[in-house]
C-alpha cells in the first residue's frame, strides 16, 4: 500500500519538479536534424524511393510551426486561431504542389521518433509518399501545457509541377507567424538537463516491479519447501500481472506522442 | 487431465487473455500515452475481477484476498502513472 501511495504521489511530485525545475529534472533529448533526415531517407530507400532533399524554406516553415505551438500553447495540426500547416509553408516562401506534415513530442532520440511515425499508417504514408521530394525539420525544446517537452515538426513538400494541389489533409498543421530570427537553423536539441525524467521514472519502476516479483517468487519457494497452508491470493497470478507491467515498461510506455 | 487441472487451465487461459489484451492494446497505442494509461487501468481492473472470481469459484475468497488483488492491480496502475506522469506529461 505504501509503494502504491509512493508511486502515485511520486508521479505528481516529479511532474511538478519537472515543470518548475527543468534544468534539474527534465526531458533529456538528443535529436539532430541530420539524423532525422538520414533515418527518414533510410526508410524511403528500403521501399526503393528517392531520398528527400532538405529544403531550408521547409525547415523555416517547420520552425515557425514549432514556435507557434509553444507561443499559442497547443498540440494539434491546426492552431486555435484556425491556421493550417500550409499557412506556415507558404509563409516561409515555399510554393508547394504537394505538402504534408508529421508531428512528434516527448521523444528522446531521432530513432524513436522516426520509428513511431513508421508504426503509424498515416504518418508512414507521409514519410513514404512519392509526392514529396523535399523535407524540412524543426526540433525545439519548450513548454507546452505547462510541461517541458521536445517538439519535432517534419514538413514535407514538392514544388514541381503536378496535376493539382494535393495537400495531405491528414497531416495538416498550423502555426502563426512569430518572430523567427532563430528559426532558420535548428540543428538539434541535445541533453540539457541533470536527470532525464523518463529514464529516472522508468528505472525506479523497473526496480520496484523486480523487487515485488522476486519477493513473490521467493514466497512461492518458501511456502512450498515448508509446506505452509494459507489462504492468500495466488502469487503466480501476481507475477504474471507484474511481469506484464515490466514488459510494457521495457517496450511500450513513455515513448512520446505523435499526431 | 483431472477436473481440477482443467479448471486451473481455464482460469489461466482467462488470465492470459486479459494480459494479452493489455499487452496488445498498450503496444498498439505505444505513441499515445493517455490511451496507454486507459488500457493499463482496464487491464488491472479486469485482473482484479478475474482474481476475485477465481477465488469465489474456488470457495476460498476472503477480504484479505480481495485487498491483495486490489493492491497488486493498483501497483500496476500506479507504476504506469508514475512513469507517464512523472516522466512524460
Amino acid at each position: 500500500m505504501f509503494v502504491v501511495l509512493f508511486l502515485f504521489l511520486g508521479g505528481f511530485f516529479l511532474s511538478i519538479v519537472r515543470t518548475n525545475y527543468p534544468s534539474i529534472l527534465g526531458v533529456a533529448a538528443d535529436i539532430s536534424i541530420e539524423r532525422l533526415i538520414m533515418l527518414t531517407n533510410i526508410e524511403r530507400q528500403k521501399q526503393g524511393l528517392p531520398p528527400l532533399i532538405e529544403n531550408s524554406q521547409l525547415s523555416i516553415a517547420a520552425s515557425l510551426k514549432a514556435n507557434d505551438m509553444f507561443v499559442q500553447n497547443y498540440w494539434a495540426h491546426n492552431s486555435p486561431d484556425g491556421k493550417t500547416p500550409w499557412y506556415f509553408i507558404r509563409e516561409a516562401g515555399y510554393n508547394y504542389t504537394y505538402a504534408g506534415e508529421n508531428l512528434a513530442k516527448g521523444f528522446e532520440t531521432a530513432e524513436e521518433a522516426v520509428k513511431a511515425w513508421m508504426a503509424s499508417p498515416k504518418h508512414r504514408t507521409n514519410v513514404l509518399s512519392e509526392n514529396f521530394n523535399e523535407v524540412g525539420f524543426a526540433v525545439k525544446k519548450g513548454r507546452l501545457n505547462g510541461e517541458e517537452t521536445v517538439l519535432i515538426v517534419e514538413a514535407f513538400g514538392n514544388q514541381g509541377t503536378a496535376p493539382s494541389i494535393a495537400v495531405n489533409r491528414e497531416r495538416q498543421e498550423v502555426f502563426s507567424v512569430s518572430d523567427n530570427e532563430e528559426t532558420a537553423s535548428f540543428p538539434s536539441v541535445s541533453k540539457q538537463t541533470l536527470i532525464g525524467s523518463l529514464s529516472l521514472t522508468s528505472n525506479i519502476s523497473k526496480i520496484i516491479l523486480s523487487v515485488f516479483m522476486l519477493t513473490l517468487i521467493l514466497d512461492i519457494l518458501v511456502v512450498k519447501r515448508k509446506k505452509i497452508i494459507r489462504f492468500v491470493g495466488h502469487n503466480l497470478d501476481h507475477i504474471f500481472f507484474l511481469g506484464l507491467m515490466f514488459i510494457l515498461i521495457m517496450g511500450a510506455l513513455g515513448k512520446g506522442v505523435i499526431i | 487431465m483431472s477436473t481440477e487441472g482443467k479448471k486451473h487451465t481455464g482460469y489461466y487461459i482467462g488470465l492470459l487473455a486479459i494480459l494479452g489484451f493489455g499487452l496488445f492494446m498498450t503496444f498498439g497505442f505505444s505513441y499515445g500515452a493517455r490511451w496507454q494509461m486507459f488500457f493499463i487501468f482496464l487491464t488491472a481492473f479486469f485482473y482484479i475481477i478475474w482474481g476475485i472470481l477465481h477465488h469465489l469459484i474456488d470457495h476460498d475468497l476472503t477480504l484479505k484476498i480481495v485487498i491483495e488483488y486490489i493492491l497488486i492491480g493498483s501497483l500496476g496502475i500506479t507504476v504506469a502513472f508514475f512513469l507517464l506522469k512523472g516522466g512524460l506529461f
